[in-house]
């Protein structure tokens, strides 16, 4: 995907610059510019007023700018003070336990861990206790721009307010802070001014003590949902699946579903607001405490996806390259994979019955039957996701759970994806589609759940929402405590 | 913006990505098998002799039945049995002893390749459950050497009285037995591997752990099953190894681990999985016996075919990681 045009992007120094939009939008490609993984097509940057290479990371790092990964760089079995001092370029060689331990007590308490023994193995440290080592890792090289990639997706609001306050002391230091998020609260509580990212052009930066969240959200919305969905449903079936009393670790409280047939539920939340994981519970793949799923009113075996697949039930993951697709193997074999055991008798698989249904379900996603024998690695984004879709029509589905359903699929192919899911819905399937992207929530849905940091916020109908309601309500709960 | 929301129904074509590596594992071995044979028998004397073209389809045989059995392994993505050589003389052993103690060469035949399995399925339990293949079949492979040098002593194993040798000289048009045996067990398996509910999800597998079990693969069985392929294979080979020496010892076939895992690589089979045939790896075994053949005929004493082995598979390793890199870009 052609991932930004036209970018204006400033920073001054000792602000701290939040950067907003939806995913794709072009926030995560900027990073890559500044850290020095991606080199632009055009145009230029310039530090302080000079003109500056930073096309390679080690340039990027020697010009002062530092990122903090989403994903820990950080060795568990090493100690905190170990951990400090790995891979810092013009630290001796050995430095004895005492020196280690002194270097690290200065910094640690920069980031707000005075009171960590440096001598705690990495492993033995909190979630956010990690984040924040990351951060002083950052901080002993000294740099003048700091990046944060959503420091906090994954962490609970007590350990929240420990980051936002690292950050806030970087940027009383002087240092310059670029901080990506998906919550609307942190940036009115650290952000001197916001640059929103929509279609992966940027606006021109605003100053965040001038705006309210309307206007924000109106900024990252900012376009119709024209005709890339396709109509609602007026009238559904009987209940084909309901959950009672499910309990999953990642959620606080009990979730109690039902779908019925020719309904598209949407469940929608930021990453780390538990949807994910309600997916994969109700997959057969992901962990339950208590409580049942009934799939057309028999309780569902939830261990292991073969007994969630004979009762019909599909799933396609938020991830198709990890879990959803065989990238090495021909479009026809993918497509069978889960219902083989159907075209099998005795063991022996039935070459022309799988010749005859693959090309009956690559007609109905239209894949071209030409390609029926090339690898699915070599497809685009969006006929790959075709393909972890379609796998699932052999097996007869009552339900269809499909987590992101247009992840890295470019806008032509989304419509077609949502008119499949339409028309599937309208043949009698139950679907659950979960997305973090409020637009396509809104746009497909019939109905709408939201979640909010481990908690089921609302299920409405999708008529009753607008999108900026809805952003809202995912983004900035009135009720979440630091704001 | 809405007004790029056009509906594309076509497949954009597949990029030329792959193509250079699907090239070169598809033609490229057996063009080699072909040239090598053609300049061997320009070069060395006694080469294309029906004798010695027969000694290279007898040894191949043993090899490439292995050979053939451990590619379900590989393409389930559980890399290598380590425990060949070792798993493959105590399936010679039992295969001796048992045709000793009942006269019957086909009774022997049956043992080895039930105990064969039966380790099989041992390995495949515990490697399903999520341990290291490497690991645990070099470890199982140490505990079957110890105890076979332990039970025998060190002594050299016999049917006694009892005729086993049939098993390895019976021939048809001068080809012995095991040749036979060896193109129907490549056969079977190229059928089991295409045909078989079981074959496609060994495949499955190995190209892709977490979209198998997401299918309702169940990666335990599938390795199970996997490893009892590969057990009838070591117990038909130890067999047949037995029954043309005569004789078998815990010290015997000490290079055989390693032939049998460059004719697997030489085949073309992915060392992650998902990719590769068991034919191949049989024309990968040919080759490898072959170039050992030639060897043998220039004088070079067996240091230098051990050599030779273990420098293919450097050089194929390395070359195949790099063509996937390049072809991947």
């Amino acid at each position: 995907m052609n991932a930004l045009s036209d970018v204006h992007f400033e920073l001054r120094a000792g602000e701290v610059m939040a950067l907003l939009g939806e995913n794709g939008a072009g926030k995560s490609t900027i990073v890559k510019v500044i850290s020095g993984l991606v080199s632009p097509d055009k145009g230029s940057i310039e530090i302080d007023g000079t003109p500056a290479n930073i096309s390679t990371v080690s340039l990027s790092q020697a010009a002062g700018i530092a990122v903090v990964q989403q994903e820990f760089s950080t060795v568990g079995t090493m100690t905190v003070a170990q951990n400090l001092v790995l891979g810092q370029q013009g630290a001796p060689w050995w430095w004895s336990p005492r020196k280690l331990n002194d270097n690290a007590v200065a910094i640690l308490e920069r980031v707000g861990l005075a009171g960590l023994n440096p001598s705690t193995p990495v492993e033995e440290l909190s979630v956010a206790e990690m984040q924040l080592l990351e951060i002083a890792r950052v901080l002993a090289r000294d740099a003048k721009v700091i990046i944060f990639d959503e420091p906090t997706a994954a962490l609970s609001d007590a350990e929240i307010v420990r980051v936002l306050d690292a950050v806030k002391r970087l940027a009383s230091e002087g240092r310059s802070v670029v901080y990506v998020t998906h919550r609307l609260g942190e940036v009115f509580e650290i952000a001197d001014r916001v640059t929103v990212f929509r279609n992966g052009k940027s606006e021109a930066p605003l100053e965040v003590r001038e705006l309210d969240v309307e206007t924000i959200v109106a900024k990252m919305i900012g376009r119709e949902l024209g005709h890339l969905y396709p109509g609602k449903s007026a009238t559904f079936g009987e209940v084909v699946l309901e959950t009672r009393g499910l309990r999953i670790p990642e959620l606080r409280s009990e979730i109690n579903l039902t779908l019925r047939r020719g309904e598209i539920l949407g469940l929608t939340g930021q990453l780390g607001s538990g949807t994910a994981e309600l997916m994969e519970a109700l997959a057969g793949v992901g962990e339950i405490v208590s409580g049942e799923v009934l799939v057309d009113g028999q309780t569902l075996n939830t261990r292991g996806r073969q007994n969630g697949i004979s009762a019909g039930v599909a799933y396609c993951s938020a991830d198709r390259k990890k879990d959803g697709i065989f990238a090495k193997v021909p479009i026809r074999r993918n497509l069978s994979s889960p219902w083989l055991h159907r075209l099998s008798a005795a063991g022996f698989v039935s070459a022309r019955q799988e010749v005859d249904e693959t090309n009956r379900f690559a007609a109905h996603f239209a894949i071209d039957a030409k390609r029926m024998n090339s690898n699915v690695g070599t497809l685009s984004g969006g006929n790959q996701q075709k393909v972890a879709l379609g796998k699932w029509l052999g097996i007869n589905p009552r339900v269809l759970l499909v987590e992101e359903p247009t992840r890295g699929v470019d806008i032509g192919a989304r419509a077609d994806i949502y008119a499949q899911l339409r028309r599937l819905s309208d043949s009698g399937v139950g679907v659950i589609v979960s997305s973090s992207d409020t637009n396509e929530i809104l746009g497909l849905s019939d109905t709408i759940a939201t979640y909010f940091r481990g908690e089921q916020t609302s299920i409405r109908p999708a008529d009753e929402w607008t999108e900026s309601a809805l952003v809202r309500e995912v983004m900035h709960r009135e009720d979440a405590n630091h704001v | 913006m809405s007004s790029t929301a056009s509906i594309a129904t076509n497949f954009i074509a597949p990029s030329q990505r792959g193509s250079v590596i699907r090239f070169v594992t598809s033609y490229t071995l057996p063009l080699l098998v072909a040239a090598v044979f053609a300049v061997a028998a320009i070069s060395t004397p006694d080469f294309a002799t029906f004798a010695n073209l027969r000694a290279i389809l007898i040894n191949t045989s043993i090899v490439g039945i292995i050979a053939v059995a451990m590619t379900a392994i590989t393409i389930s993505g559980n890399f290598f049995s380590l425990g060949i050589a070792s798993s493959t003389v105590l399936a010679g052993i039992v295969f001796l002893a048992v045709s000793g103690l009942t006269g019957s060469a086909l009774a022997g035949l049956g043992a080895a390749v039930m105990l064969s399995v039966a380790l099989g399925i041992l390995q495949g339990l515990i490697v399903g459950a999520g341990l290291n293949p490497v690991i645990t079949t070099l470890a199982v492979g140490s505990v079957i050497y110890g105890l076979v040098a332990i039970t025998t002593k060190g002594a050299v194993v016999t049917a006694g009285s009892v005729d086993v040798a049939w098993l390895a000289t019976w021939n048809f048009l001068e080809i012995p037995l095991p040749v036979y045996i060896f193109v129907l067990f490549i056969a079977v398996a190229w059928f089991l591997t295409e045909h078989t509910l079981i074959g496609r999800n060994i495949h499955l597998l190995g190209a892709n752990r977490a979209t198998a079990r997401n299918s309702g693969i169940s990666p335990r069985a599938t390795t199970i099953w996997a490893f009892i392929a590969f057990g009838v294979g070591l117990g038909v080979a130890g067999a047949l190894n037995a029954s043309q020496l005569h004789q078998m010892q815990a010290n015997d076939l000490a290079g055989l681990t390693m032939d049998v895992i460059a004719a697997v690589l030489v085949g073309g089979t992915a060392v992650s999985g998902g990719e590769g045939s068991p034919t191949r790896s049989a024309l990968g075994a040919l080759l490898i016996v072959a170039l050992g053949n030639i060897m043998l005929l220039h004088g070079l004493d067996n240091g230098w075919r051990v050599f030779l082995v273990g420098g293919i598979v450097v050089v194929l390793v390395v070359a195949l990681h790099v063509l996937r890199k390049v072809s991947t870009r």
